[in-house]
Parts: C-alpha cells; sequence; structure tokens
C-alpha cells in the first residue's frame, strides 16, 4: 500500500519534470510566433519631404518604402529638376531603427541643417537638407518612438565616457 | 509606425509563462520533497516508520529566494531571456533536495548558501547592462581570481578529508576558488579577444592570453592535479580563440594541446593517473581503485528506466555522492526519464545561451554570453560523462546541482550576465563576420549531451540488469535485509538455513551449521557461497516466480519478491551421524541414492559455522585447513588402488592398455565434473594424473550397485513455487551405462561383508602432491538388494581405515535395516 502510493507519487513527479519541458516548448513556440507577429507588425516610419525651390512651387512627397534615392535621374524616388543636383544625388536609408542621410557623392554636395554630409547621418523630423537650389524639409511619422529609441544609446554612450 | 505596446504584450505574456514555469518547479519539487517525506514507509513497507520532514526548509528556502529573485529580475531585467533563470531555479532546487537526502547535514548548508547566492544575485540585478566595468577592470579580475587560487596552492584544505586541497576556509566555511576563476577566465578571454580582433592568427597578440592560460592551467595541473579544471581552462580558451578568428586550425592545434597536457598528467601525476585507469578498465579493480565508478554505474543501472523514487534507491553508496557524483544519484532515483529530463533542460538552456550570444549587441557581450554558456555546458558534460564513465573522471562539479557554495555562486553569477546581456530591446545585434564557431559550439555541446543521455540508456537499461546482478552490488545485501529469503530444507523439510525477523531487520540464520561447506552462506561482505550462491536466483525469488510479480516489485520497491524454498536431498538424521563420527578428522562422506543419484550425506570437514562469519569471515579464508572448501565436490585427490573394484569389473585387471583406461576412466566420470546446482572442481584432464573427488567417486561406486549405470548427482531437489507448490527440479544429465551389468557381480563379489546385504572396498594411497597418505573407502548394497540401491564413498585425509570402515557402516546399517 505504502509502495503503491509511493508509485503515483513518482509518476507525478516525472510527469511535472515533462510539464515543465513541455511549457519551455510552449514558450519557446510562442517566443517565435510572437517575435513573428511582432516582426510583421512593425513597420517603416514613412518619411515625407516637403521639397521648396524657388523655381517651382513648394511640393510634398510621401514615401513608404525603405529607401529614398534624392537626384535627377528619373529612376530615382525623390526627382529634382535642377542642374546642381547630380543624377544620384544623396539616399535617405533606414536602417538600425533610425532614417540615415547619405551623400552619393555628388557634385556640389548635400546639406543638412547648412553642414556638408560627408558620412551618413541619422535624420529625424524639421531638418532640413539642401540639394543644389531645393531645400528638403523632412517629417517622419511616428517621431516619438524614434526619439524614444534614439535616447538609449546616448545613453549608453554618455555611460561610456563616464 | 512601431508599435511599442506589442513589445510589452510580448514580455509580459512572457513573464506570465514564466511564471507558470516557477510555479511547475516548485510543484516538482513539492512532489519530491512530500515522496521523500514518505519514502521510509515505502520502503519497510509500513506506516509505522520514522518520516522525514527536514528537508522542507530547503524547498520553503528555496519558494522564498526564488520568489523575490524573479520579481526583482521582472522589475531590473524585464526584457531578459525567459528560459534561462526558471531552468536555473528547477535544477537548483533538485540539487538542493537531492545533496539534503543524501547528507541532511550538506542539504541545510545548502540551502544557506542558496540563500547568500540569491541575496547576491538580486543585488547584482542593477549593474549597468553594457557591462563595461568587467570589461575595463579585466586584468584586475583576473589577477584578483589568480591571486585567491594561488593562496590554495599554500594553504588549501579539503574539508572532506583526504584528495586534492583546492579549498580555502576557516571556522567550517569552505570555498573553492578555482570555481570563479573559470568565470573570471571567460571574461577575461571575452574582454581581451573583444579588444583585439586576431582574425589573422598572428603569433604577438596570441602571446600573452596563450601563456596566460597555459600557464594557469599547468599550475593547476602541478600544483592541485586537478584534470577537470586544467580541461575546461583550455577548452574555455579554444571556444573564445575560435569566435574571435573563425579559424579551424584552433581547433586542431588545442586538441592537441590538450592530449599532451593530458598525457603528461597521466606520467606525472598519481592523481591523474589512477583516474585513467580506473576509466580505461574498471572492471579490473572494482573494489579498489575503480571503487567509485563502478559504484557509479551500479547506481546508474539501479536506477533503470523509471528510478527507484525520491529516498528509494541507496546513492548514498557512490563515494562523494553530492557533489562529483550527484548525476549518479538522480539517475538512480528519477531513472533514465528524469535524466533525460535534466540533459534537455541544459540542453535547451544551451540553445538559449547561443541565442543570447547572436543577438547581443557588442562583441564583448557575444563573446561573455557565449563563454559563459559553454562553461555551463561543457562542465555539466564533463562531470556527467565522467560518472557514466564516457570520459575519466574529473572532480568538477554539475553547475546549479552540486554541492558546493562556490559552484551555486558561479553558477548564478553566470545566470546573471547572460539574463543581462539578453535584456535588450531590440538594437540591432553587432554583425558577426563568421558565425560559424556559434554554430559549431552549439552542434557540438547538443552532440555531447546526445552522446551523454545515449550513454545513461546503456548503463540503465541496457546493461543494467548484468550490473545488478553483480555481487558487488551492495543493493543485494541491502535488499536482503529488506526481503524475505527462501529457506533450505532438508528431505522431510526440516530447516537447514532460514532468514528470520521483519521487513528491514532480517537476518539468515543457519540451523545446520556442520553442513556449511555444502550450503554455503550468503553475507554482505563475504557475499555468497555453495548452494546459496548456486541456488541464488530461486532463494532471491528472481526465478520460480511470477514474472509479472518480479517486474511489479521490481517497479514498486526495486527489490526482488520474497524467495522460494529449496528441498535437498539431504538426510538430516544420516548426515549428523556422518558429521559426528567425522569430528575432528579431515574429509569428506558422500552418500547417495545409487539408482537417482540423490544425495543423501554429504559432509565436509572441516567445516565452519556460517552464524559467526562477522567475526571469522576473513580469517576463514586464509585458514590452513580450509574451511571454507566443499571437500566432498570441490576436493581433487589421487585415488590410487581405490579403482581396483571398477578395474575388475571392466575386465581389465592383467596389464591394461592406456587407451583402455582412460576409456573407463573416461566413463566412469573422471574427466568431467558432475552436473548439479552446486560448485564442483574442473574435472582432470586425460593428459594429467587422475584426481578426483569423493563426489566423482561416489557417482562410480553408484554404477557397481545400479547395474552398471552411473546416475546423474542431484542435491536441489524441488522449489517451492506460489503458483504450482513444489516443482522438481529436474537432474542436469542423463543416466550413463559406464559398466557392463554382467562382470559387476564378479567384481563385487571379491568384497562382500559377512551377513550384510552389502559390499566394501577400502585403500590408502599415498598422495605425492601433498605428502600425506589418504583413504578411500567405499561401500553398496548388493545387486539383489530390493530396496534403494544405496553407495556410500568416505575419504579421509589420513591413513585410517578403521575409522573410514566404521563411518560406512553405521550408515549402511542405519539406512538398511528398518
Amino acid at each position: 500500500m505504502t509502495a503503491v502510493i509511493f508509485l503515483i507519487l513518482r509518476i507525478l513527479l516525472s510527469i511535472s519534470l515533462y510539464v515543465f519541458i513541455l511549457v519551455l516548448f510552449y514558450l519557446l513556440w510562442k517566443d517565435n510566433r510572437q517575435q513573428g507577429i511582432w516582426l510583421s507588425k512593425r513597420k517603416i516610419p514613412s518619411i515625407s519631404l516637403t521639397i521648396q525651390t524657388s523655381d517651382a512651387p513648394t511640393r510634398v512627397q510621401h514615401f513608404n518604402s525603405e529607401e529614398v534615392t534624392i537626384g535627377r535621374d528619373s529612376t530615382c524616388e525623390c526627382r529634382l529638376d535642377d542642374e546642381n543636383v547630380s543624377n544620384h544625388h544623396a539616399r535617405l536609408k533606414y536602417h538600425h531603427t533610425q532614417w540615415w542621410l547619405e551623400d552619393l557623392g555628388s557634385t556640389n554636395g548635400t546639406f543638412i541643417n547648412g553642414q556638408p554630409v560627408s558620412t551618413p547621418l541619422v535624420v529625424i523630423s524639421e531638418d532640413e537638407i539642401r540639394c543644389g537650389k531645393n531645400i528638403i524639409t523632412i517629417t517622419i511619422s511616428g517621431d516619438t518612438f524614434n526619439n524614444l529609441m534614439v535616447k538609449d544609446p546616448i545613453k549608453d554612450i554618455g555611460e561610456n565616457n563616464a | 509606425m512601431v508599435n511599442t505596446s506589442n513589445r510589452s504584450t510580448l514580455t509580459s505574456s512572457n513573464n506570465k509563462l514564466q511564471y507558470r514555469l516557477l510555479q511547475v518547479s516548485a510543484i516538482f519539487l513539492f512532489l519530491y520533497a512530500l515522496a521523500l517525506t514518505i519514502a521510509p514507509a515505502a520502503r519497510e513497507r509500513t506506516w509505522q516508520t520514522e518520516y522525514l520532514w527536514g528537508h522542507w526548509i530547503g524547498l520553503l528556502l528555496w519558494v522564498v529566494v526564488i520568489t523575490i529573485a524573479f520579481n526583482q529580475l521582472q522589475k531590473y531585467l524585464p526584457d531578459s531571456d525567459p528560459f534561462i533563470f526558471p531552468i536555473a531555479a528547477l535544477l537548483s532546487g533538485w540539487g538542493i533536495l537531492t545533496v539534503w537526502r543524501l547528507v541532511p547535514a550538506f542539504g541545510l548548508r545548502q540551502t544557506l548558501w542558496l540563500l547568500v547566492v540569491g541575496i547576491l544575485f538580486i543585488f547584482c540585478l542593477r549593474l549597468p547592462g553594457n557591462l563595461n566595468f568587467l570589461r575595463r577592470y579585466k586584468y584586475i579580475w583576473l589577477a584578483s581570481g589568480l591571486l585567491v587560487t594561488m593562496l590554495t596552492f599554500l594553504f588549501g584544505v579539503n574539508p572532506m578529508g583526504g584528495g586534492p586541497r583546492l579549498w580555502l576556509g576557516c571556522c567550517g566555511i569552505y570555498f573553492q576558488p578555482s570555481e570563479p576563476l573559470k568565470l573570471l577566465l571567460v571574461i577575461y578571454l571575452a574582454a581581451y579577444f573583444a579588444d583585439r580582433i586576431p582574425l589573422k592568427l598572428s603569433i604577438l597578440p596570441m602571446f600573452i592570453p596563450t601563456m596566460l592560460v597555459t600557464g594557469v592551467a599547468l599550475s593547476i595541473l602541478i600544483f592541485q592535479q586537478d584534470l577537470g579544471t586544467a580541461s575546461i581552462f583550455i577548452f574555455l580558451y579554444t571556444v573564445h580563440l575560435y569566435m574571435a578568428s573563425g579559424r579551424k586550425r584552433v581547433l586542431i592545434i588545442s586538441l592537441v594541446g590538450l592530449g599532451i597536457s593530458a598525457i603528461l598528467g597521466y606520467f606525472l601525476f598519481d592523481v591523474v593517473r589512477l583516474r585513467v585507469d580506473a576509466w580505461l578498465n574498471p572492471w579490473i579493480d572494482p573494489s579498489g581503485r575503480s571503487y567509485q565508478i563502478v559504484q557509479s554505474l551500479l547506481a546508474i543501472a539501479n536506477g533503470g528506466l523509471f528510478g527507484r523514487g525520491p529516498g528509494g534507491g541507496s546513492p548514498g553508496l557512490v563515494p562523494v555522492a553530492i557533489s562529483d557524483f550527484i548525476y549518479s544519484s538522480i539517475s538512480e532515483e528519477f531513472g533514465l526519464v528524469g535524466s533525460i529530463a535534466l540533459l534537455a533542460l541544459l540542453g535547451i538552456f544551451l540553445a538559449r545561451g547561443i541565442r543570447i550570444a547572436l543577438h547581443a549587441t557588442d562583441r564583448f557581450r557575444r563573446y561573455l554570453a557565449a563563454g559563459l554558456t559553454s562553461f555551463l555546458i561543457a562542465q555539466s558534460i564533463l562531470i556527467i560523462a565522467g560518472n557514466l564513465r564516457a570520459l575519466p573522471l574529473t572532480g568538477v562539479t554539475l553547475p546549479f546541482v552540486s554541492y558546493g557554495g562556490s559552484s551555486l555562486l558561479t553558477s548564478f553569477i553566470a545566470l546573471l550576465l547572460l539574463l543581462i546581456i539578453s535584456n535588450e530591446i531590440d538594437i540591432e545585434p553587432f554583425p558577426i563576420p563568421k558565425p560559424q564557431p556559434y554554430f559549431f559550439l552549439g552542434y557540438f555541446l547538443a552532440i555531447e549531451l546526445m552522446v551523454v543521455s545515449l550513454a545513461t540508456g546503456w548503463w540503465s537499461v541496457w546493461r543494467g540488469p548484468e550490473l545488478l546482478s553483480r555481487t558487488d552490488n551492495a543493493r543485494r545485501s541491502i535488499s536482503d535485509r529488506y526481503v524475505k529469503r527462501g529457506s533450505i530444507l532438508a528431505r522431510q523439510d526440516q530447516p537447514i538455513t532460514i532468514t528470520e525477523g521483519s521487513s528491514g531487520n532480517y537476518i539468515r540464520t543457519y540451523l545446520y551449521p556442520e553442513l556449511s561447506p555444502i550450503t554455503g552462506y550468503t553475507h554482505n561482505i563475504y557475499g555468497q557461497a555453495a548452494l546459496e550462491f548456486s541456488l541464488d536466483d530461486y532463494l532471491r525469488g528472481i526465478q520460480g516466480n511470477n514474472s509479472a510479480l518480479i517486474w511489479w516489485d521490481h517497479l514498486l520497491y526495486g527489490q526482488p519478491p520474497p524467495g522460494l524454498d529449496v528441498r535437498l536431498s539431504i538426510n538430516l538424521e544420516l548426515q549428523r551421524q556422518a558429521d559426528e563420527l567425522m569430528t575432528d578428522h579431515k574429509g569428506a562422506v558422500v552418500m547417495l541414492n545409487a539408482a537417482s543419484g540423490e544425495i543423501l550425506v554429504m559432509s565436509s570437514h572441516p567445516n565452519y559455522d556460517p552464524n559467526l562469519l562477522d567475526e571469522t569471515g576473513s580469517s576463514l579464508a586464509q585458514d590452513a585447513e580450509r574451511p571454507l572448501i566443499n571437500r566432498a565436490a570441490q576436493g581433487l585427490y589421487p585415488p590410487g588402488d581405490a579403482l581396483k573394484p571398477f578395474l575388475i569389473a571392466a575386465g581389465l585387471t592383467e596389464n591394461p592398455t592406456k587407451d583402455t583406461q582412460l576409456n573407463l576412466y573416461q566413463v566412469l566420470g573422471f574427466y568431467t565434473s558432475p552436473d548439479l546446482r552446486l560448485p564442483v572442481a574442473p574435472a582432470a584432464h586425460p593428459t594429467e594424473d587422475l584426481r578426483i573427488s569423493p563426489l566423482q567417486m561416489a557417482l562410480a561406486v553408484a554404477a557397481l550397485s545400479n547395474e552398471g549405470i552411473r546416475p546423474p548427482a542431484r542435491l536441489a531437489m524441488a522449489v517451492k513455487t506460489p503458483q504450482q507448490g513444489w516443482v522438481i527440479l529436474p537432474a542436469l544429465s542423463d543416466p550413463v551405462q559406464a559398466l557392463p551389468a554382467e562382470s559387476i557381480a564378479e567384481s563385487i563379489n571379491q568384497f562382500l561383508v559377512s551377513n550384510q546385504p552389502y559390499w566394501e572396498y577400502a585403500s590408502s594411497p599415498w598422495d605425492d602432491s601433498e605428502n600425506r597418505s589418504l583413504t578411500w573407502y567405499m561401500a553398496g548394497t548388493l545387486i539383489d538388494w530390493q530396496g534403494t540401491p544405496l553407495v556410500v564413498t568416505i575419504l579421509l585425509e589420513e591413513h585410517n581405515t578403521n575409522l573410514a570402515r566404521e563411518i560406512g557402516q553405521s550408515l549402511l546399517s542405519m539406512s538398511l535395516q528398518p
């Protein structure tokens, strides 16, 4: 009798051990699934460019892609009809949860807030890009989140220097 | 638009599942503790027993520490990996209860260590996430670790007495600095290689760490003779170098290095040699050098598939079960099922560790995560494989599980660092130029885990039954105390050897000690002898019982069902008479039923009292009189002219040729050992001088009283099974027509005894090899005797035909006169 109760306990013991492992596997599966759902919901924040130039009326362009090339060439997403702008002048690209601005070796250079762009830079809303005679003002949707994301690395860098 | 709320629901649902995991592990540990409490009742098969309660303190403290630690973890590291903390929690609880089950005093200590480690863990959760303080002060960390370890070279002690002195201690608290040193080495190597990327494998940047690691490993090997820690060091260094460089060459070089250091260790250090020898040939010296490993395998074998249940096995028989051999303890009580669960937990931990490394956001943290994971898993594999004889035994601990404060502390700090590294919101992981090392590391360790689980299955299920029947398996004598062994009975069911007492205290009692050389003994130190040995399966109940009953009892108790009684052919009255007359003489008496071969008397003198084996056991084996030998079946003596009646019966009186003589001996059975359930001496070979045992002689003599037919010998006649009652044990061989029936009368007519229905013949040959004279006496009923044909054979190790004649005649007249 004692041994039978002991046997039942032993069986329950093994079962609880394997329940633990099953829950682990469930968690593993759920983790992957949630990661997938989360990634699928995670959208690239759209970028709007407000283009001002003396020659033409101000226009606003919206982009939902992850890359926007600025230039005179017809393949560029953001075409600027200006002789001072190179065929492929500059590129806006989304990676590392940021929009980055990069000069593509333009003849007359790209400027952000008046400074020439030599290495890729992070851009945020209200930044002003100048290509030739065009002034492009950037608006990024959901910028509140973007700011939030930027904060952490800065904090990290701050600690590194401390 | 990035959905932040989604991320936090992910975290919170993970936390919920993590909480569920901790609940399940608490249920598991609760059931463990409960089973441990009632285990004595199950063992002794009664509710009136002493229950165990102490380990509930351990469980209670575990719940408190883990609950607080988990709450703090959620607060400070909400996005950390949800898998590794519950796994570590379960393993540490499993360890505490197992240690408590083995040695309660150490269980209490381990619980207190968990408390200390838990407080430290909670405090360290506040460490900054980038772990730069580790990276920046790498030399300080390593140097302080080395310094403390160096102190053990000078002031080291071993709290368990002998063995390597790897501990620093005072006032009853001991600490093993080589444990945290491994951790500090991982931190140092991660920091070093994160700063200098050795893509080219040039010598200079490699010089400092290589010298350092080899130096440390070598000095640990030389001064501490600790092969385990030295190989872990080399392994960790290899892992880091391979991760940083991505070169396969590294693996080959370090494999060679490991081989060289193993060979050096083998030839230079006794401890290492001892362990390697014990690993290669464990069966040569199972009671000496390989004692630990053989006992460990026996424990695993006893566990079998489902285990004996907490408190149901005897893992305490393995030395240092609480630290080095905790895996075999777990295997014994949780079985293959539990061991595989343990290994699966380690496998999931490994997978998560590699994932944390791959997702790390800088090189230092990536190396650190991979290093910590490989440290924990490799050390687990090393000691588990040592327990399983898959690798030589190395004195390292099983992380999280084994007894030892330093081990627990080191494991939990490694866990903490992994949790901190994993606590990164998806900032993109740092790019990996060469990912192969991580895959390779993961595959390598995962395959090793699979190999050790297969090895566990091999010992516990495949080789288990064979191992458990080994005589050095102390569990057999333990089960003898709990399960009643069958009795040995004489011809009319008079008890000869019985088991008395109640479950838990059964004692074997030998009511007729003079039969000891024949019936033998069963003893927890000296093993088994004679019939107790050869009839063990019946007496122990593993043969003759219903196989379902055997299976059920094994499942419930890990013990066989009650043993079966065995009835012998011995006639106790005649036996007593023979023993009485043989007192103070050396020799043997055998009396047979000449037709059936049943042994009515088998007496061997001098003999011993098996009831006194505890005191006399060790001296008996050295006794020059050799009382342990059954002279009737195991003693071999030259027959000399005692063979005369056979030669006459066979018609070989005048100058027989060698061949005809050999043929005669062959049919008389002098060149084959009698086949019966009793240890007998190996028969002489035709090329040697003829030496025969009194039993062989008696069987041949039986042919003279049984129309030339030599019967098969029989001693164990029947076994009493629960279903069918007494079941006859058949003879193991067939009768042989040894002599022509017609010529026998002519032979025995020469040896008639006046007015008696029997013949007799005595002779006194000289035994050259022992320089003594012997007396052979043989007698038997005449052919025309109407009753049972009987024969007597007597051998005396002295010249005394009168005594032989007296014994023979008294036995025959006792049995022939109604």
